[in-house]
């Protein structure tokens, strides 16, 4: 490679990773130095007050609620997605007429706007006139009041999350499969192997790889759920909330920049742990002879 | 066995479709309809004034009253519309040159560090969109760049160039190097190959990227909300917007918008079928 390849590469990856760097890089440092402030939205006073913001945030029990919130949610929604998204696929394993078009179709909530969709299940999940409960009331089952009972917003939550991301599951646990070599299940035949050992031995232990990768990035995406709850509960719901939507709450509605700041930094700690996991996983998983 | 398996697959695909049947009914009723205790859901012509009917008379006046301003709103859905298109389009573009120029770097030069800044690239990904908002809110401020479309068109850009470099980084990856250096040999720059031989092969993996670049910039709605009080609003941050008001909730008129929005989404989805597994997955499983 020549000094003038040299200088050409530079044109090539330089542009994204330059603006990649000013748009991420910058704002994890400044908001570092704004963590270590008193700096309010409104204003441009600021004094340096040492880690007292850490120590409002770490002694304040909202935020500890906030990472449990978040920490059941992330473990429930995903965890049901997997579940549902892996029968799923189980049961369209066999080809059929017609399965591309059911496929394609299943995989259409996954592309959609949370805060659009998830403000149109405002009317399917309402209490008095909502579809949804007249259905359940139909078949003889309770009609709770979805979004607005104490008990029940949380879990409506994670079922609409299970609604727009188990076809993404889905999507992996089919391709997961369809990598398994059918010689094997005859293999298994051969030795008469019972249905449930095949799962177990043959199916289960194949798709793991795909279905780890799966759930790591879910997992991301999960931690950050913001969208759907805005459009459902709103910010200011208690039962509701989670880190980012606490994190809107001090920081946009209180206009308490500095400790949204050390918030948004002991957030970020928490992404980097999970996104280090990510990267880990997928280079096991390339190294591994396919 | 069988039994069991079609009577999931039925129960879970109503279950799937029912909100975006239900949206594209309800788009098509008037107010009255939409909170009713019986379901109405057969398009009549007759009006019954049954309370128990589950018959409603079609009307498009839901989607004619989309061009007036709801009461808390500044502008019409339309407008809110337009900053959608324009800015998920300038942004896409944007994204794909950007991120099909540096992709095209990492898969042919031995950039030092290639595996970690990818993996840089990648983490950004992960970022919660509260997390990073209020430094880039506070520089957007100082260029005025708050409530302007130009501001959200960078941060899109910027947002996509993660899935945009490794989505192209798969599909470039793909081509043989042996098509550059013959054309080399035949006397064209690197660059020129890069023009004349790569971008032409690479046409259906920049297709593919800019949907997918398209579709997230369409549905962010994080930074939409977070970075405009008044200006750039997107359909998104008006829709989730309209929250607090459940009860006085125009529901058709949401339905028609909602359903003007999807649809080109579900276009999209149906046209790059083929790839939602690599465009879902950064293009880390490839099939």
């Amino acid at each position: 490679m020549g000094p003038r390849d040299r200088k050409l590469q530079f044109a090539f990856v330089g542009p994204a990773l330059a603006l990649l760097v000013l748009f991420n890089v910058f704002p994890l440092l400044f908001n570092i130095a704004l963590s270590f402030t008193n700096a309010e939205l409104v204003g441009s006073e600021r004094e340096f007050v040492g880690g007292a913001n850490y120590s409002r945030v770490f002694t304040d029990p909202r935020f500890a609620d906030a990472i449990r919130r978040t920490a059941s949610f992330v473990f429930l929604a995903v965890g049901i997605e997997l579940c549902l998204g892996f029968s799923l696929a189980l049961a369209l394993r066999r080809e059929f007429r017609g399965k591309a078009a059911l496929l394609t179709t299943l995989l259409v909530p996954m592309m959609l706007s949370p805060a659009v969709i998830g403000l149109f299940w405002n009317l399917i999940l309402n209490g008095n006139y909502g579809v949804l409960n007249q259905m359940l009331e139909s078949v003889g089952l309770p009609t709770p009041q979805w979004l607005t009972s104490r008990d029940w917003k949380f879990t409506s939550i994670v079922l609409i999350d299970v609604w727009m991301w188990t076809p993404f599951m889905m999507l992996i646990s089919l391709a997961g499969l369809s990598s398994i070599p059918g010689s094997l299940y005859e293999a298994a035949q051969i030795d008469r192997a019972g249905t449930w050992t095949i799962f177990r031995r043959i199916t289960l232990p194949l798709c793991a790889p795909l279905l780890g990768l799966a759930v790591l990035l879910r997992a991301t995406d999960a931690l950050k759920q913001f969208d759907l709850i805005m459009a459902t509960t709103g910010p200011n719901d208690t039962s509701t909330e989670t880190l980012s939507t606490l994190l809107y709450q001090v920081v946009f509605r209180d206009g308490r920049l500095a400790i949204g700041s050390a918030y948004a930094c002991l957030v970020l700690v928490l992404v980097i742990a999970v996104a280090t996991a990510f990267t880990r996983y997928l280079e096991a998983m390339n190294r591994r002879p396919a | 066995m069988k039994f069991l398996r079609w009577s999931v697959l039925i129960v879970y695909t109503l279950l799937a479709t029912l909100p975006l049947l239900w949206m594209a009914v309800t788009s098509i009723k008037g107010r009255e309809d939409t909170i009713s205790q019986h379901a109405r859901f057969i398009p009549t012509a007759d009006a019954s004034t049954d309370a128990q009917r589950h018959t409603f008379v079609p009307t498009t006046a839901s989607f004619a009253a989309l061009a007036e301003v709801h009461s808390g709103a500044r502008h019409n859905f339309w407008s809110y519309l337009t900053n959608s298109v324009v800015i998920g389009a300038l942004s896409t573009v944007a994204s794909v040159l950007l991120g099909t120029l540096c992709a095209y770097g990492f898969s042919r030069f031995p950039v030092p560090g290639a595996k970690d800044w990818l993996f840089f690239v990648l983490s950004t990904r992960f970022m919660p969109p509260l997390a990073v908002v209020m430094p880039v809110l506070m520089m957007y401020r100082q260029l005025g760049l708050t409530g302007t479309q130009t501001g959200l068109v960078l941060l899109y850009t910027v947002f996509n160039l993660s899935l945009s470099i490794w989505l192209m980084k798969g599909f470039i990856d793909e081509i043989p190097r042996a098509y550059e250096e013959a054309a080399q040999i035949d006397g064209y720059s690197r660059w020129d190959a890069f023009i004349k031989i790569i971008v032409p092969k690479a046409r259906t993996g920049m297709a593919v990227t800019a949907v997918f670049c398209l579709i997230s910039a369409w549905n962010e709605y994080g930074f939409a909300m977070t970075l405009n009080s008044s200006g750039a609003i997107t359909v998104p941050a008006y829709f989730a917007g309209l929250q607090g008001n459940i009860d006085g909730m125009p529901w058709p008129q949401v339905a028609a918008g909602g359903l003007l929005f999807v649809a080109p989404i579900v276009a999209f989805t149906i046209l790059v079928r083929r790839h939602l597994l690599r465009g879902m997955t950064f293009g880390t499983i490839k099939q």
